[in-house]
C-alpha cells in the first residue's frame, strides 16, 4: 500500500518544485545490495566522498527553487532521513525545503516512473522540475539555464516540458562485462533550430521494427532539417508544466516515462487527431549537452559509477597525494602502499605495501597488508585480507574477502547474511552497530 | 558569358595542363510522358522554356561549369534532337563544347538503360556529369566536380555525388508529387539513406534503417532538399547499371539499390547546394514554376535579357517584363502587360488584351480584348479576340479562335485549331488530328518556317520513324473520341481529346506516375480536394482504444477516409512491406519453379540450372534457403511414385538423385543439415511421405549429406515438428523423424559391431517389426500405408547394400 501523509500542503505561490526520485537502484547491485538488515539507499552512494544525493541538490539549490519533494522507497526513508536532517546536509543546503515522501515497493518489482508520478501528483500543484537522484549535472549546465528555456517556450507556443538530454563519449569499456553494460543510448530525433524532441525510440518501436526507425512525414514536413543520434542518453531531468500530470492521468497504462510517455508525447505534437483527443497543442523542448561542454553522466550502473568517480575531483578534498586520487576523512593508510586514481572513503584503514589502482573505496573499509586492487569498487566496510589479489571487482558492503585470495571480474555479494559465520567485525551484522558507525561518521 | 568563357577554359587550355576533360552526360529522355500530347511530334527536351529549348538551357548551364564533352542520348524523336544540336550555337566552330548525340535503342525505357547502353559504347573514360536534358541551373558545378575528385582520393568507393538544392519544404520548384528524404552525415555529406517520398497517396512514413546508426551515429534527416538531378559520377557507375539490370531509375533503384546494397560497399555523397539555382523541368508544374523563377531572375547570369540560350536578345523593363529587342514586337496602345511577362519577336499584343506572368514565343498573337494569363505561348500560337487562357500550355502553331476559354491546366500540343466560342474544361489535353496532319502541316508551314531551324524540316520525316508506340497511342486516342465533347471544340476545331489520365488495370503503373500523384505535377492544379497532410494524423483511430498499442491500432486497423474517398486503396507502410516481401518471395518461387521445369525438361547440366539459380536469388534477394527448397520441392515432386514400391522406386530414386542431387550443393552454399531439414518438410507436407527414407538414403548415398548432417538434424527439435502447428502434419514429422532415427541406429550399429553385419541386419529387420505398427496407426495416408512400409523395408535394405559395398 502506499503511503499517505496527511499533512496539508500550505498553499504558497512558487513557480517550481524539484522532485527528486530516488530509487533502489538495482544496476548498482552488489553495492545497493543490504548491509545485513540494512539497506544501503542508491542515493546515498558517495560519489568522490559526497553522497550522490549532493549533486541534484545543490544543482537544485543553485537555481534558487526553494522546494524539493525527494520520493524513495519506504525502505531507505531511515537512512535518507537521517541525512537531509544531519549536519552535513543542512548545512549545505539550509535554503532548501526537503519533503521527504516514500512509496512502497519492493526492490525486485519496482514501480514505474510514471506510477510514482501519478501517485504524488496530488502533492504537486505548481509546475515542476523532475530529476533523478543520481545526476550529475555538469557545471557548464546550470538548472537555470533548463528553467528558461522552459520559460520562454511555455511563453511562445505552449512547450509543456523541457527534457535534457546529454551526449555521452564512450570510451573503450573499462569494466568487464560482468558488471552489466554501460546505459544504451537512446536514438532520438529533434530539431535543432527550435530545440524540439520530436521522437524518442521505444523499445516497443525497436521490437516493432527492428531495422528501421519509422519517421512520420508529418514530422518532417513540420521539421524538414531533423537531427536523428544515437550517442545521446536521456539525463531524466524533466522541467513539467503541471498540465502534464493530467495527461499522465489519463495513460494509465505507461510505466516508464522515457520507454511508454515520451515516445507517446512526442507523437502527441504532430498527430493532430490525438492533439484533438487531448484537446491540447503540445511542443517538448530539448536541451542537447554535448560532451565537449563538461561531464555529465548518470550514475545508475557499474561502469558509470566507476567513471563518476574518477571524473569528479572535489575542491574540498584535504588529502590529495597526486591530483587524481582522493580520500576522505580518519582514514589511515599505512606505510609503502601506493594509490593511484582511486577514491578512497571515510574512515578507511589501509595496511602497509597495499596497491591501490583505478579503486573506489567506500567508507569503512578495512585493507590488510600486502594487497593488491585494481580497478575495484568496495562496499562499505569491505574487509579484504592480506596478500589478497582483486581485479574489477565490486563488493556488497561487508564482504570479507579472506587472505591470499585472488578473484577477478566478479560481483561479489553476500546471498545469504545468516550463513556468515566468520564476520571479524561485529557491527556487520548488528546492524544498530552499523547506524552506530554511521553516526560516528557525522 | 557562355560561349566565350568556356571556350577559354576549353581543350588547349586543358590539354596544356593536362587536365582530363570534363565529360557531360545529358539524358535527354524523359522516358515518361507527362508533356503529352505536347511531346507527340517533339521531344520534351527540345520543348521550348522561356522561347529557348529546354536542352539549350542545359547547354548553357553546362558551360557554366566547364563541361567540354557533352554525350546527349536520345531516343524519343532522336533525329530531331540530333538536328537541333547540329543548328545550335553550341555546333559552331569555336564554341569549345563537342557535342555527341548518341541514339540508343527503341528498348531505352528508363534512365538505367540509357546507363547501360553508355557503359555499352564505352564513352566514359573519367569522372563525368549526368544530367537531365531539361535542366536550368547556375550552379557551379565545377566545384562539385572538384570536391568530388578531392573525396575520390581518399575514399575510392565514393561513386557519386549528388548535388542537391536547399529549399523549403513547400518550395514552388519542389515537387511535392515526386520529392525525396535525404539521410545525410552532416559532417561529410554522406548521404546514408535515401528514400523517394510520393506525394499522393501521402507516403505515412520514412523508415531510417536502424543499421546507419552504427556508424554514423549522428545524422540529419532532410526533407527540405531539390534534387536536382546533377550527379557527378565516376566510371563505376555505368558499369554498375551494367552490373543490375534491374536498375531503371537513378534515384530510386541506383541510389536506394546501393546505399541498401550490403554487398557493393559503394558510397554516395551529397553536396547541399546553399547558392545558386537548379531545378530541372519534370512535369509541366515545375515547367511553370521554373519559367517564372528564370523570368524573376533567380537563374542569374541565365536570364532574358542576357546569356538567353536561345541566343534572343530581350530588353528587360521593370516588374520582371522582357520585349524582345528588335523592334518587332507590336503592342496597341490600350493592351496590358503585367509582370513576370516575356514576349517574343514579331509578336502583336492587340487592343485591350491583358499579358499578365506569361511566356509568349514569337510570331504570337493576342487577339483584341483577350487575357492570357500564367501561360505559355509557343511560338506562332494564336489566339483570337476575347478569348481568355490561364494556366496552360500552348503548342506553336496553335490557333485559337474568337471567345474561347482555356481553362487552367490544359495543354494543347502543336497546331490545334480550337474554336470559336469554345468552352475548354480544365485540364483538356489536345492534339491534332492525324488524319489531315500533312494539311494541317502545310498550313503552319508559313509560322514554323520562321522558328528555330530544328522545328520544321523534320516534321513529315519524323512522323514516319517515330516509335510504334506513339502512333498506336495516338491511334487509340482517335478511336475514342467522344463526338460531343469534340463538338464543344467549336466548329472550325481539328483537335482530338486526350482522355483524362485512368488507371490502367492491366498496366502495372508506377506508384509516381500515378494519376493522383501525377495531380501534384500539373500545371495550374492546386490539388487543393486531395488529402496531402498523413492521414494516420488525421484519422488515427486512437479515441477508439486508449492504450498503449493505439499506435498499432492505427497503422493497422485506423479507417482511412481518404481512401474512402478517392476508393484507393491506401496499404499501410508495414503491410506494404509485408506484400512487397512475400510478393518477392512468391514472384521467385514462380521463377526457380520455372527455370527447373526447364531444366529438367530440356536436360540441362547441373551447372548451368545451378548458375540460372544463382542469378535469379541475387536479382530477388531471398535467402539461400527458399532455393533449396525450390530445388528439393522440384527434384522431390518428380520422382514417380511406383505402384509397388520396392526396386523400381528404389532405382526411380536413385536415378533422380544422381542426375539431379549435385545442384542441391551447388546453389550458393552447402548446408546439408538444411537440406533434410527441407526434404522433411516437402515430405511431411506432401504425398511423397513414404519416399523420405529412401529419398535421404539415395542422398547419403550419394554423398550429398552424411551420417553427422543426418545425426545434426536428428537432433535438432524441429526435426519432431515441434513448430508445426497441425497435427497430422506433425505426426508426418513424426515419421519421418523415426525414419532418420533407425537409419541412426543403423549408424550406430554400423559403427559398434561392423564384424556383425548379418546380426545387424537382422535387428533390423526387427526393427522394422516393431516400427511398422506404429506407422499405420499415425493414420496420415492411410491408402499408402503399403507402399510406406515396403519403402522403408526398401531404404533399409538399401542401406544394408551399401553397407556390404563398404
Amino acid at each position: 500500500m502506499m503511503n499517505f501523509d496527511v499533512t496539508a500542503v500550505e498553499v504558497v505561490t512558487r513557480e517550481f518544485v524539484a522532485v527528486i526520485l530516488a530509487g533502489f537502484g538495482n544496476e548498482l547491485h552488489p553495492l545497493t545490495g543490504e548491509h545485513g538488515d540494512v539497506p544501503c539507499p542508491k542515493a546515498l552512494l558517495p560519489i568522490s566522498n559526497k553522497p550522490m544525493l549532493d549533486y541534484p541538490l545543490s544543482w537544485v539549490e543553485q537555481s534558487g527553487i526553494k522546494d524539493v519533494l525527494l520520493i524513495c522507497p519506504s525502505s531507505h526513508r531511515p537512512a535518507i532521513s537521517h541525512y537531509i536532517h544531519s549536519q552535513s546536509s543542512s548545512a549545505s543546503f539550509s535554503s532548501v525545503h526537503i519533503d521527504l515522501q516514500t512509496f512502497d515497493e519492493s526492490q525486485e518489482l519496482s514501480a514505474g516512473t510514471c506510477s510514482v508520478l501519478r501517485h504524488f501528483a496530488n502533492r504537486i500543484k505548481e509546475d515542476f522540475i523532475l530529476i533523478p537522484c543520481d545526476f550529475i549535472p555538469p557545471p557548464s549546465l546550470p538548472l537555470s539555464k533548463l528553467l528558461n528555456k522552459f520559460r520562454t517556450d511555455t511563453m511562445s507556443d505552449g512547450s509543456i516540458v523541457t527534457s535534457c538530454w546529454y551526449e555521452h563519449k564512450l570510451d573503450k569499456q573499462t569494466t568487464p562485462d560482468e558488471w552489466g553494460s554501460p546505459a544504451k543510448p537512446t536514438p532520438i530525433v529533434w530539431d535543432h533550430l527550435s530545440g524540439t524532441l520530436l521522437y524518442v525510440d521505444s523499445p516497443h518501436e525497436a521490437v516493432k521494427n527492428s531495422d528501421e526507425l519509422e519517421l512520420r512525414m508529418t514530422l518532417l514536413s513540420r521539421y524538414p532539417q531533423a537531427k536523428l543520434s544515437s550517442r545521446l542518453l536521456d539525463s531524466h531531468v524533466y522541467v513539467c508544466k503541471r498540465a502534464m500530470l493530467d495527461l499522465l492521468a489519463q495513460k494509465t497504462r505507461f510505466d516508464s516515462l522515457r520507454e511508454d510517455f515520451f515516445p507517446w508525447l512526442c507523437k502527441l505534437q504532430y498527430q493532430s487527431t490525438k492533439q484533438e483527443k487531448y484537446a491540447t497543442s503540445i511542443r517538448i523542448g530539448v536541451i542537447i549537452h554535448r560532451a565537449d561542454d563538461g561531464f555529465a553522466i548518470r550514475v545508475n550502473n557499474l561502469p558509470a559509477y566507476l567513471e563518476a568517480n574518477r571524473h569528479i575531483i572535489t575542491e574540498n578534498e584535504i588529502h590529495q597525494f597526486v591530483a587524481d586520487t582522493s580520500i576522505g576523512d580518519f582514514t589511515r593508510v599505512e606505510e609503502k602502499s601506493t594509490i593511484k586514481k582511486s577514491t578512497i572513503g571515510k574512515h578507511c584503514v589501509i595496511g602497509k605495501m597495499v596497491k591501490i589502482v583505478g579503486c573506489v573505496l567506500l567508507d569503512h573499509c578495512v585493507i590488510s597488508d600486502g594487497t593488491k586492487l585494481d580497478g575495484c569498487i568496495l562496499g562499505n566496510s569491505t574487509t579484504v585480507g592480506s596478500k589478497a589479489e582483486l581485479t574489477r571487482c565490486v563488493t556488497q558492503a561487508g564482504y570479507e574477502v579472506k587472505d591470499n585470495e585472488s578473484v577477478q571480474h566478479e560481483k561479489l555479494d553476500i546471498s545469504d547474511w545468516a550463513a556468515q559465520p566468520e564476520d571479524s567485525e561485529g557491527d556487520i551484522e548488528d546492524s544498530t552497530g552499523e547506524e552506530g558507525s554511521d553516526e560516528d561518521e557525522d | 558569358m557562355s560561349p566565350n568563357t568556356a571556350s577559354s577554359t576549353g581543350k588547349d587550355k586543358l590539354i596544356a595542363d593536362e587536365e582530363e576533360v570534363l565529360q557531360a552526360v545529358i539524358l535527354a529522355d524523359s522516358f515518361n510522358k507527362r508533356f503529352k500530347p505536347l511531346t507527340t511530334h517533339k521531344p520534351r527536351c527540345l520543348l521550348p522554356i522561356c522561347n529557348a529549348p529546354l536542352l539549350d538551357w542545359t547547354f548553357e548551364s553546362l558551360a557554366l561549369a566547364g563541361v567540354q564533352e557533352i554525350f546527349v542520348i536520345c531516343r524519343s524523336h532522336a533525329e530531331l534532337v540530333k538536328t537541333a544540336i547540329k543548328n545550335s550555337k553550341w555546333s559552331k566552330p569555336g564554341a569549345g563544347l563537342k557535342i555527341v548525340p548518341i541514339v540508343t535503342a527503341k528498348e531505352t525505357f528508363t534512365p538505367g538503360d540509357a546507363m547501360r547502353d553508355i557503359y555499352t559504347h564505352g564513352i566514359i573514360t573519367s569522372d563525368f556529369v549526368l544530367v537531365t536534358g531539361d535542366l536550368v541551373s547556375n550552379i557551379r558545378i565545377g566545384d562539385v566536380v572538384r570536391e568530388h575528385k578531392e573525396r575520390r582520393k581518399t575514399d575510392k568507393d565514393a561513386i557519386m555525388t549528388m548535388v542537391v538544392k536547399q529549399s523549403g519544404v513547400n518550395h514552388r520548384t519542389r515537387s511535392k508529387g515526386d520529392s525525396a528524404v535525404f539521410v545525410i552525415d552532416p559532417e561529410t555529406s554522406k548521404c546514408l539513406h535515401y528514400e523517394a517520398v510520393t506525394g499522393y497517396p501521402p507516403k505515412k512514413y520514412a523508415s531510417i534503417p536502424r543499421e546507419i546508426l552504427n556508424e554514423h551515429p549522428e545524422v540529419e534527416i532532410r526533407n527540405d532538399l531539390i534534387d536536382c538531378s546533377i550527379d557527378i559520377c565516376s566510371v563505376e557507375v555505368p558499369s554498375l547499371f551494367q552490373d543490375n539490370f534491374d536498375y531503371g531509375d537513378v534515384r530510386r533503384d541506383f541510389v536506394h539499390g546501393v546505399l541498401t546494397s550490403d554487398l557493393l560497399m559503394k558510397s554516395i555523397y551529397c553536396y547541399i547546394a546553399k547558392e545558386g539555382y537548379a531545378a530541372r523541368v519534370r512535369d509541366t508544374r515545375s515547367y511553370d514554376s521554373i519559367s517564372k523563377d528564370i523570368l524573376s531572375r533567380w537563374t542569374f547570369p541565365l536570364v532574358p535579357d542576357d546569356n538567353h540560350p536561345g541566343g534572343h536578345s530581350y530588353e528587360h523593363l521593370r516588374g520582371n517584363k522582357y520585349i524582345a529587342k528588335d523592334n518587332s514586337v507590336i503592342l496597341s496602345r490600350t493592351c496590358k502587360i503585367g509582370n513576370n511577362t516575356l514576349i517574343g519577336s514579331k509578336s502583336q499584343i492587340a487592343d485591350n488584351a491583358q499579358v499578365t506572368a506569361s511566356v509568349l514565343g514569337q510570331r504570337c498573337i493576342v487577339g483584341a480584348g483577350s487575357i492570357v494569363r500564367n501561360s505559355y505561348l509557343f511560338d506562332g500560337a494564336v489566339i483570337g479576340p476575347n478569348c481568355v487562357v490561364e494556366h496552360s500550355i500552348i503548342g506553336s502553331g496553335v490557333h485559337i479562335k474568337e471567345s474561347t476559354r482555356v481553362e487552367r491546366g490544359c495543354l494543347i500540343a502543336d497546331g490545334v485549331v480550337v474554336g470559336p466560342q469554345a468552352k475548354l474544361v480544365p485540364f483538356s489535353r489536345l492534339s491534332k488530328r492525324r488524319e489531315d496532319s500533312d494539311e494541317e502541316d502545310e498550313e503552319f508551314e508559313d509560322a514554323e518556317e520562321h522558328c528555330e531551324a530544328e522545328d520544321d524540316d523534320d516534321d513529315e520525316g519524323e512522323d514516319a520513324d517515330d516509335e510504334d508506340e506513339v502512333d498506336s497511342e495516338l491511334e487509340d486516342v482517335e478511336a475514342n473520341q467522344d463526338p460531343e465533347a469534340l463538338a464543344k471544340l467549336g466548329p472550325g476545331t481539328n483537335a482530338i481529346i486526350w482522355p483524362l489520365p485512368a488507371v490502367d488495370e492491366d498496366e502495372d503503373i508506377d506508384e509516381l506516375e500515378h494519376p493522383d500523384n501525377q495531380r501534384l505535377m500539373r500545371i495550374g492544379d492546386d490539388a487543393s480536394d486531395l488529402v496531402l497532410s498523413d492521414p494516420g494524423s488525421v484519422t488515427s483511430s486512437e479515441s477508439e482504444s486508449d492504450s498503449e498499442s493505439d499506435d498499432d491500432d492505427e497503422r493497422f486497423y485506423g479507417s482511412n477516409p481518404a481512401s474512402s474517398t478517392t476508393s484507393l486503396p491506401l496499404s499501410t507502410p508495414s503491410n506494404l512491406v509485408a506484400q512487397a516481401d512475400s510478393a518477392v518471395i512468391s514472384e521467385f518461387q514462380q521463377e526457380v519453379k520455372q527455370s527447373l521445369d526447364r531444366a529438367f525438361a530440356e536436360g540441362h547440366s547441373v551447372d548451368n540450372a545451378a548458375v540460372e539459380l544463382k542469378t535469379l536469388r541475387m536479382a530477388s534477394n531471398v535467402s539461400l534457403r527458399l532455393v533449396r527448397e525450390a530445388v528439393i520441392a522440384a527434384m522431390v515432386s518428380r520422382i514417380k511414385i511406383m505402384a509397388g514400391g520396392g526396386i523400381p522406386q528404389r532405382q526411380e530414386i536413385a536415378s533422380m538423385i544422381t542426375r539431379w542431387g549435385g545442384l542441391i550443393d551447388k546453389i550458393g552454399g552447402v548446408d546439408a543439415v538444411e537440406t533434410v531439414d527441407i526434404l522433411q518438410e516437402y515430405c511431411a507436407s506432401s504425398d511423397r511421405l513414404p519416399l523420405f527414407g529412401q529419398i535421404l538414403a539415395a542422398l547419403y548415398q550419394d554423398d550429398i549429406v552424411d551420417e553427422d548432417d543426418i545425426r545434426a538434424w536428428h537432433g535438432n527439435p524441429k526435426s519432431q515438428g515441434q513448430n508445426v502447428k497441425s497435427t497430422s502434419l506433425q505426426d508426418s514429422y513424426n515419421k519421418c523423424w523415426v525414419t532418420g532415427a533407425h537409419m541412426i541406429k543403423q549408424f550406430d550399429e554400423q559403427d559398434s559391431d561392423e564384424e556383425s553385419e548379418e546380426e545387424s541386419e537382422e535387428e533390423l529387420d526387427d526393427d522394422n517389426e516393431s516400427r511398422d505398427p506404429a506407422l499405420p496407426s499415425a493414420g496420415a495416408n492411410s491408402s499408402e500405408e503399403d507402399s510406406c512400409e515396403e519403402s522403408s523395408d526398401e531404404e533399409d535394405e538399401g542401406n544394408t547394400d551399401e553397407d556390404d559395398s563398404e
